[in-house]
Order: structure tokens, then sequence, then C-alpha cells
């Protein structure tokens, strides 16, 4: 408990860091009046503009009026949207989280099996077939495997529908694009993680005990091979959660990924900086999740 | 463990099988594209609209859509002049003065009436309020006088003969001032109410805005059961999604797949123009080397503008001289469609003004804004060198773009396209008058600045468009801004369907037709 409530006091610096790091950012690329009025407008009409946006205002002086709402829990509003920022990003989340679960069922069903395999067959043609198709598959950009995804699965053989939300179809192709990349992390890691405890001491016991080989594979070496998976799959998820500009992008997915790109490119900064809070706090608390997931697989880890 | 990768692989087959069932069961085979006869017409787009307040953006994507659920007083036909909609009749009574009267018998979505007292709200919010975006657009107007229920005068501060241009454009569609006094601008925008053919049922945002039919319309009835439109950013999604019969209209069809769509049984292409001018703007004071109008010349003979739209467009694009293209009130047409290349030419006119061995300019345009801008910018570049110019290139985002753009601060040249919604030359030359050319071209012509200011105010539209065609002939040869071409539009629609793209780029679905 004591553990807890010291990881969530340590958040606060640097979720403070996060929203000047992201205010300053989005201020000096560009000018949102700029970009929200056609080329053929007035200087009067920016400059009342940028005054009814409070842009006219010194830069730490815009910063701590931010820093006063949001302890309010105010993000301000969308210029774009002209409403409430925070209810904008919060409206996005369902649609993230399902992409994001989906993509991480779809790594851990390639990656899991795979990782196992490609460890017990150590050096074997499999072995050499999925670490090779891993690296394929981590190298493959996302955008370039969701259009491929596009042109053979929905143009070419039409099984799935082309892009926005809906039906669980629409959720495969997005999933596979995005589960592919973790899926070949993961594999590696499994394989890593797999070979090493395969060789400790407890495995040839068990084995010498004669239990069967895949009793001690799945049971004794897979869950003792768990641990650094974990920790990849926390981050990756909290990752998934913000990282999936592209993949919504290319599939017309409304999350929070293209809200956040359109609003970036914008420079529409309540959103992008409501975006940018929560998607840190996910991160910081999928790292805490990673945590004491770990303490649950291996008691022996101990928090002070 | 055999037998468990066996067990994966099964279930894993039975996952896949299980998706792929349900809506797109319909779509067999490769190809054609399937043209059904469903009452529901779906749009994509490749941005998501705004929002519902009219007064408040400027982007001619969402009013392509607004244009369905709102009515304007009148609408602009182009040549065929204005027609009646809300208003049933008008008139200029004197040069600030226009009086209009109301169609009556007409109600909002809610079954409000509408009445001239919804009119008055409507104009003057958005005359009065300077933080709306369209403000600049409606500040013209002093005020609305409502005479009866059906019948209101409009005075303008000064003299505004493109009046009926303003109010047939974004931000003219007619709102409920009841409904939204009493339920707040929230509620409003989250449940519009308009006089139009169709009605609001779900936005979800960056994904889709549904419409449905408004039975009570007081024109012809609604064709369409119901309005989708998709926003759908990215161009190969969009595209992929025309194929698969995903959606009948797809908007901004890169040139490149062109081909691909037209080879496909059941889906086309349509290409139209658009108000959009793409040109050169060059500073025309005696400190740049562009101030000497032999030098200008020599650009414009330089660049062959016909080939950058036929290699780097495709064809999608129109040559001109002028920026005020037909539909355009003050068109001079005897400019349009026409081009200058003379290379040779050139040369000389180089050597006449004292280079013959060239000389060097910085050519600035903007990268990602305009379809190809940075491959255009590149090719007049080369075109430009082998008359003997040296361009240093300077492609830029186009937010920092804008920013130089506002500060006035490029050097002798950059590449720019401006759009025009008021459908008038007011809008399209203003930026050449003496007082608004300074520090950008400096383009100092008195003749043309008179002709200008004259047009502006004059109430007599013949005279009118003759002062704005006089200006361009002048201007054409004066060559403050090198027009090179319109850029066209390519929608990709499926074959089910009769649709002429319009040159103002709305969407009223009504015009949209099953075949």
């Amino acid at each position: 408990m004591k553990y807890l409530f010291q990881s969530m006091v340590k958040t606060i610096p640097v979720l403070l860091l996060i929203t000047l790091i992201v205010f300053l950012l989005i201020r000096v690329t560009g000018d949102p009046v700029s970009l929200m009025l056609p080329e053929t407008a007035t200087e009067e009409e920016r400059d009342s503009l940028r005054e009814s946006m409070g842009l006219n205002e010194p830069l730490p002086i815009q910063y701590f009026t931010y820093l006063g709402e949001l302890v309010t829990g105010d993000f301000g509003d969308s210029f774009r949207y002209n409403t409430d920022a925070l209810s904008l990003v919060l409206e996005r989340l369902p649609a993230t989280f399902e992409l994001a679960i989906a993509s991480m069922i779809v790594a851990i069903i390639i990656s899991v099996p795979l990782g196992i395999l490609s460890a017990v067959k150590r050096n074997s043609f499999f072995d050499l077939f999925i670490t090779g198709g891993a690296v394929l598959g981590k190298a493959m950009p996302n955008f370039w495997l969701g259009i491929m995804l596009i042109l053979f699965l929905s143009v070419t053989f039409q099984i799935f529908p082309v892009s926005g939300r809906g039906t669980l179809g629409h959720l495969v192709l997005p999933a596979i694009t995005l589960g592919t990349g973790i899926a070949a992390e993961m594999t590696r890691l499994i394989r890593s993680s797999m070979l090493e405890i395969l060789e400790q001491d407890f495995i040839r016991t068990a084995r010498s005990k004669g239990l069967g080989e895949s009793i001690i594979v799945n049971k004794h070496a897979f869950r003792n091979a768990l641990i650094p998976v974990v920790t990849i799959m926390a981050l990756q998820t909290a990752t998934l959660v913000g990282g999936t500009l592209i993949t919504e992008t290319v599939f017309a997915w409304p999350g929070l990924g293209q809200l956040l790109v359109q609003s970036v490119n914008l420079r529409d900064m309540a959103v992008v900086q409501a975006a940018t809070f929560i998607i840190a706090i996910f991160v910081i608390l999928s790292n805490l999740l990673a945590d004491l997931i770990y303490r649950f697989l291996d008691p022996r880890i101990k928090y002070e | 463990m055999k037998k468990q990768l066996w067990l994966l692989l099964l279930v894993l087959t039975l996952i896949i099988a299980g998706c792929s069932g349900g809506e797109t069961s319909n779509t067999e085979g490769e190809e054609p594209v399937e043209t059904s006869d469903s009452k529901t017409l779906v749009i994509a787009n490749g941005t998501d609209i705004v929002t519902f307040d009219i007064h408040d953006h400027n982007t001619t994507s969402t009013e392509a859509v607004h244009v369905n659920m709102f009515n304007y007083l009148v609408t602009n036909q182009g040549e065929d002049g204005f027609q009646a909609d809300l208003a049933e009749s008008w008139e200029n009574v004197d040069d600030t003065t226009w009086n209009f009267k109301l169609r009556e018998g007409v109600t909002f979505h809610n079954g409000e009436e509408l009445t001239a007292d919804d009119v008055k709200y409507t104009l003057e919010r958005v005359a009065k309020d300077d933080t709306l975006l369209e403000h600049g657009n409606y500040n013209q107007i002093e005020a609305v006088n409502v005479i009866s229920d059906y019948e209101f005068e409009i005075v303008t501060k000064n003299p505004e003969p493109a009046l009926l241009n303003r109010l047939s454009r974004l931000g003219s569609g007619i709102l409920p001032q009841e409904y939204i006094e009493t339920e707040g601008w929230e509620v409003f925008l989250e449940n519009p109410v308009g006089t139009g053919p169709y009605k609001f049922m779900e936005w979800q945002r960056d994904d889709r805005l549904t419409l449905e039919a408004n039975t009570e319309y007081f024109g012809d009835a609604p064709k369409w059961e119901e309005l989708v439109f998709r926003s759908i950013p990215e161009d190969s999604t969009r595209v992929s999604e025309l194929l698969t019969g995903g959606v009948d209209v797809a908007v901004n069809i890169p040139p490149t797949d062109v081909d691909r769509i037209n080879e496909t049984e059941g889906v086309t292409t349509v290409q139209s123009p658009t108000q959009r001018v793409m040109m050169l703007v060059l500073r025309t004071d005696e400190d740049s080397v562009t101030g000497d109008p032999l030098v200008r010349e020599a650009i414009d003979l330089a660049i062959d503008k016909q080939a950058i739209v036929d290699s780097l467009l495709e064809g999608a694009g129109t040559v001109t001289r002028t920026r005020v293209t037909p539909g355009n009130v003050g068109a001079n047409e005897d400019l349009y469609g026409q081009t200058l290349y003379d290379p040779e030419r050139a040369k000389e006119l180089l050597a006449e003004a004292g280079y013959p061995d060239g000389f060097e300019l910085t050519l600035t345009g903007p990268n990602g804004r305009y379809l190809k801008d940075r491959e255009t910018v590149e090719l007049i570049a080369a075109m430009l060198s082998e008359v003997g110019i040296t361009v240093n290139q300077e492609l830029i985002e186009w937010s920092a773009f804008n920013q130089r753009y506002q500060d006035r601060d490029f050097a002798e040249m950059f590449y720019i396209g401006y759009g025009n919604s008021m459908f008038d030359a007011s809008l399209a030359l203003d930026r050449l008058t003496i007082e608004n050319a300074e520090g950008e071209t400096d383009y100092d012509n008195q003749e043309v600045n008179d002709l200008l200011l004259a047009a502006e105010q004059n109430m007599d539209p013949e005279e009118r468009a003759q002062q704005y065609q006089e200006a361009q002939e002048i201007i054409a040869e004066d060559r403050p801004q090198i027009y090179m071409f319109q850029l066209d539009a390519i929608t990709g629609i499926n074959e089910r369907l009769d649709f002429e793209p319009l040159l103002n780029e709305m969407f009223y679905a009504d015009s949209i037709t099953l075949k």
C-alpha cells in the first residue's frame, strides 16, 4: 500500500513536466490562427481571433492559467470543435481501448505459441523461420502493412470491411496491423526468456523426475519466462493507447490517435494537451500495473 | 505440442471466418463493384465536419454537408444568377437597403415556423459577434429590420453589390431563433435544427454523420431516406472503400488512382473545376530583381504550365491567365484557358532587361498543402533554369509558410493557391490594391487600384463586371501574380448514381440521383 502511494506521488512531477513540454512544443511549432483562417483573411480578422483565443497573453501567463484550470479538471475548449477538450478525448477512449485490446490479443495468439516453439526447437528450421519472420514483422511499417491488408483482404478478396468502426469484422485488419509488430517483439522475447529458463537446474530436476515434456515446458518453464514478457506487454498496451495514430488514420478508426493527429495538424492546443495528459497517465498506470503483476508471478519480488 | 498447434490454427481460422460474416457477405468475388438501389447515400470526405455552428467555421467540406440541413435565403446559380430559396423575392431599394419577402409556411425540423425574426437573429449574430470565424464576411451588414413576419430589410454599412453572393454561401443558413434561445447553444450543437431537406440523426466524430429525410420539407420531397457522411482521411483507404462499394461518392481522388478506378466496372471518376487557382506571387518593388516588368514577363514565358498540368496533375487542371475563373462575377473569360510559353523569347527578354547570363532568385512554396505543390515548385525551378534563372527553392511546412505569408516575409517569389467562396471578383483581386499589396507584391498601378476600388461599391452589375475585367487585363500584363492553373477536383462515384460535382464543392444530396 505504501509502495502504491509513493508511486502515485512520484507521478506528479512527471505529469507537470509533460504538461510544460507539450504546452511549449505546440506553441512553438505554429500558430493555430493562421491554420483556422483562409489565405484571404485580413490582419484584423486574425488579430481579433487571436485575442478571443487568449493567445495574445505572454506565454508564462498562458501556462499558469492553463495549470490553474487543469487543477479543477478543466482542459479548456477545443478550437476546432468548440467544446470541452477533455470530453472529446474521453469520448474516443472506448474505440482506442477496443483496438488496443484486440491488437494485444492478436499479438498473444501469434507470439506465445511461436515463441515457445522457437525455443523448444532451438536452431531448427522452425526456429530459423520464426525468428526470421519476427524480424520481418518488426521491420514492416504500420501504414504499409495496413494498406496492403486492405488491398488484399478487403479490395481483392473482400473478406473484411475496408475502414470504419462497427462490427467485429471492422476490428480485424487494424488489430492485425498493430498486433504484428508487437507479436514480433514478444516472440523474440519469449524465445530468449524460455531458452534461459530451460537451461536451469529445476528444469533438469523436473526432467529427471520423468515429467512429460509438455508439462515441463508449459507449467514449469513458461510461467517463469513470463516476467520480462509481462513488462513488454504492459508497456506496449500503454503505447497502443497513445500510439495508434497511423493505424487509426489508415483505417479511419475514430479513436484517440486520429483525434490527436488532427488536433496536432490544426494546433488545437487544448485537445493535444488533454490527450497527451491522458496518455501519460496511462503509461504511468501500466508501468505500475506491470510492477504489481511481477509480484503476483514471482512472490520473491518484494517492494519496500 | 503438435496437437496444440493444430488446435490453435483451427481456432484462428474459426475467428477469421466468424468475423468475415455479416455485412461483408453481400460482396461476391473480386469485381465488378456491386451496384444496389439502396436509398442510403454514403459520401466519403477526407475530413469530418467541424461543427454545427454554421457561423464559426470556414471549411468548405463542412458547408458541403450543412447545405442539406439548412437553407440560404437565395442560392447562387453562377451564370444563371440567383435563385429564390427561403426568400421568395428581393429588391434593391437603394444603395444600402435590400428588401426581402420570405417564403410562407416553412417549418424548422422541430416544427417551429420560419419568420423574419429568425433571419434577423441569424444574420445579426454573425454580423456583430467578432469572435465568430465568418464575421469578416458578414460585418458589412449594419442591421436587419423586421417589417412583418414575412418581410424584412437588410441594411448595409456601405453600398454592397456582392450582398447576394455573401448571403448564398458558408454561414448563410437560417437558424431557429426560438429553439436556440430557449434551449441554448449547447443543445443546438448536439441536436441541430434547420429547414433543409435532411435532418440530423447522429454524429460520431471522425467516423460518420447520419442525416435522415425531412418529410415535412417545403420543397420537392427528399430523394434519399438516409445520408451518411463518412470521414476517411487516408486517400488510399477512401479509394478502397469506393472500389468495394462501401461508399457511393469519394472526394479528393489522387490523380494516380484515376485509371485504376475507371478500369473497375461499377465505379468511375468525374473531374470538375474548383475555385482554387495556383499562382506565383512576385515582388514588384524596385529593389527586387522581379521589379523589372521584363523579368516578370520572362519568368511567365519560361514556365510551361500546360506541361505541369499534364505531367504532375495528370490533366486535373486548366491553365489560366486570371484568377477570376468562369462562374464568378466579373470573370474575364478571354484570359481563361490561356497560357503563355516561349522560352526563347524569355531569354531575349532577360537579355533586354540586362541579365544575359541570368540571375538568382528565391522561390518559396508550401510542402503538402496543395496537390503536388512540392513537385510543382521543383519543376518551375527546373524550367526557369533552362532560361538561365537560378532558383533557390525554399519548401516549408504549411503553418510555417503561413506565418511568413502573414508577416509578408517572402523573397522575390512564392507559390500559393487561393480559393474564392464569394464567387465574386472582389475577393479574388483584393490583394492587388495599392494598400493591400504593400509589403507583399508592392504592386502599385493607379489604374488597377481605381478600377478595383470603384467596382467594390458599384451597384451597376454590368459596369462593375467590366471594371473587374479591365483590371484583369492589366494585371495579366503587369504580372504581380503569374497565374498558373485552376485545380480540378476528382471525385470517385459508384455508377448507380448520376452526379455532377458543383463548382462550389457542395453536396446537395438531391442533385445526386439513382440512375
